[in-house]
């Protein structure tokens, strides 16, 4: 069995009369990339902000690394990377800068064109970062998460918005990232991302997990029950056809 | 703690360099405040001395009356308007306040009486120039002196002798200097963050910045860093523009400037972090800071001397933030006191940075 970096017990958070987190428990493992699925209002988002330590937790209890997140969030702030929904840096300040910026809050010193070439954004180290488009924000985001060599990285929807070449381009470099031995923790609604990219996976609906398990068996699963899809053979799709047209080069 | 302090230096740095490479923030910190330092320097320019504005109507041809027209004109009291030429005119202007008074020689002016030639001046004022009539009256009556003088000889047992007082008076252009230092502390250390806070909290990137170790007192400090270089920045433009243009004339010690400018401006900037470091969005952030800002910018001689204020006023402006700020840069620098002369403003600054720190600290919020 894997080592166990992340555990979730019990997790509660309500707002006002409204329950929007109800006892939720699970455990990631050491380099995989977990998944958190779920309509929106499902909790996700609630539930990730509640780990990264930037939501009190109303009930229950979460570790990283063994640390208890609701009473040393200094200490988890210093081994956890996070990626926002829409990540947004100060106008006026060049790339090179953002990832010196993000360093220096950790009390680090790094080589920032490393970083930058890490996710293919060292041609852009001297423009502002407003000059960036989605695709390259989003890269930009990541490598500035991981300027201190987190030991888990959370992702809270990372391609929502995205073109298909950059969505593409952005599980690549996750998958890099949990090649670097980073246990990544992700929310989408996108199942095909989810399918692709994530070792395991929970389901969350009106704030409970519903599932939880690797995306294989929960379709073995689901078939076992007798459910059958209408059968449509093709062996592509229109996305299929929109990369054979446009190619996988990026166009940011 | 040196990992700490490294993170103070970055961020200090970045906050400086990204100062200087936004034109917005370099015109509202640095030209905003020159362009008021015309203008007050324009209204409250030093050798500006008291003067009238007269129309004067010469109806005579003697020669008398040219000498007489030619005195005033070159009497540096009274501005004669050049345009005017008849009564009506000037009646006119002398009912919209445009002019003081109106100076008329009749034609009789300079006719020969039976020792000497005689005349006598017209002066009209409006009643709302009761003041410069009587002051233009006796005026004239030292002006028609000399003109006298040449006709009758006498002697003037008691006469009046004016001792004109230079060292270390203070003009209205030092009041609205030390004034205009504070608008522009203020502009830098409150306007500054209530603007550019409910921004970052919009997009998130103080949120972002919260998923990090970073301290509160890490970003307040390397703010008031950063602050701090571009506040010394445009306060000496400020201070070289006033000595080259208007002719300040700095007695202080320049040492004791710079430390009481810092002071200041750190005290300032804890308003501003205060609240836009409460501040949700900007509409919490700009009425907030307006009822913060306003009084305390007129109530503390920023646009003029505290001094023309009723007593009651003065003593409730003896202890805002912003008073000691101003009268210290004024006493320091233009009235070349010590800081250890102005231990009174001293304490109440350094109370006041206190106390809005730690209300700075309590009420933060990073989203």
């Amino acid at each position: 069995m894997a080592q166990k970096i992340v555990t979730v017990t019990n997790l509660r958070k309500r707002y006002g009369d409204n329950e929007v987190v109800k006892g939720i428990s699970f455990e990631v493992e050491k380099g995989e990339i977990f998944g958190i699925l779920g309509p929106n209002g499902a909790g996700k988002t609630t539930t990730l902000e509640m780990i990264e330590a930037m939501r009190p937790i109303d009930g229950g209890s979460a570790t990283i690394d063994g640390i208890d997140v609701a009473s040393h969030a200094w200490e988890i702030r210093r081994i956890i990377g996070v990626q926002p929904q829409s990540p947004a840096f100060q106008d006026k300040t060049k790339l090179t800068e953002i990832i010196e910026l993000f360093a220096a809050a950790y009390g680090e010193n790094v080589d920032a064109m490393e970083f930058l070439r890490d996710v293919n954004l060292d041609e852009k180290a001297s423009s502002f970062a407003e000059s960036l488009s989605g695709g390259q924000r989003q890269r930009l985001s990541i490598a500035a998460a991981l300027v201190h060599n987190p030991k888990v990285f959370f992702m809270d929807e990372p391609t929502t918005g995205l073109d298909p070449q950059a969505r593409r381009n952005l599980w690549e470099l996750v998958q890099q990232v949990r090649d670097k031995g980073v246990t990544v923790i992700m929310t989408t609604h996108y199942m095909d991302e989810a399918e692709l990219l994530c070792d395991r996976v929970a389901i969350m609906d009106e704030g409970k997990i519903i599932a939880l398990d690797s995306p294989k068996k929960l379709i073995k699963q689901l078939l076992a029950k007798g459910f059958t899809k209408k059968q449509h053979v093709e062996q592509a799709d229109l996305e299929d056809v929109f990369i054979d047209f446009t190619g996988k080069a990026l166009r940011d | 703690m040196k990992k700490a302090l490294h993170t103070v230096a970055v961020f200090s740095r970045l906050n400086t360099r990204r100062f200087f490479r936004d034109r917005l923030a370099l015109f509202f910190g640095i030209a905003f405040p020159v362009i008021f330092l015309f203008v007050f320097g324009g209204i409250f320019g030093r050798d500006s001395g008291v003067s009238f504005k007269v129309a004067l109507i010469n109806n005579s041809s003697s020669s008398q009356a040219q000498t007489l027209v030619s005195d005033i004109k070159h009497n540096k009291v009274f501005k004669v308007d050049p345009v005017i030429t008849n009564l009506s005119e000037a009646k006119e202007k002398m009912n919209r306040s445009q002019l003081d008074a109106t100076i008329v020689l009749p034609p009789s002016f300079g006719e020969q009486g039976q020792k000497y030639p005689t005349g006598k001046v017209q002066l009209l004022y409006t009643q709302n120039n009761e003041q410069a009539g009587q002051a233009l009256s006796s005026l004239m009556d030292s002006v028609l002196t000399g003109l006298n003088g040449k006709y009758v000889s006498g002697d003037r047992p008691f006469t009046v002798e004016s001792l004109k007082q230079t060292n270390n008076s203070l003009s209205r252009f030092d009041y609205a200097f030390a004034g205009l230092l504070g608008f522009s502390i203020i502009g830098l250390g409150i306007f500054g963050p209530i603007n550019v806070f409910p921004e970052l909290k919009k997009q998130g990137i103080l949120r972002r910045l919260h998923t990090t170790p970073l301290r509160v007192w890490q970003y307040f400090v390397s703010t008031a860093i950063s602050q701090t270089i571009v506040g010394m920045v445009s306060l000496g433009v400020l201070f070289a523009i006033a000595i080259a243009v208007f002719h300040l004339h700095v007695v202080g010690n320049w040492l004791e400037i710079l430390i009481w400018v810092i002071l200041s401006i750190i005290m300032i900037l804890g308003i501003g972090l205060a609240v836009g470091g409460w501040a949700r969005n900007e509409r919490q952030a700009a009425p907030l800071g307006n009822l913060v800002v306003f009084p305390m910018m007129f109530l503390s001689g920023t646009f003029f001397p505290r001094f023309l204020m009723p007593e009651w006023l003065q003593g409730i402006s003896n202890w805002l933030p912003l008073t000691p700020v101003i009268d210290g840069l004024r006493l320091i620098a233009t009235e070349g006191k010590t800081i250890l002369d102005i231990l009174p403003q001293f304490g109440l600054l350094c109370g006041w940075m206190i106390l809005i720190y730690i209300i700075a600290f309590r009420v933060f919020r990073w989203e």
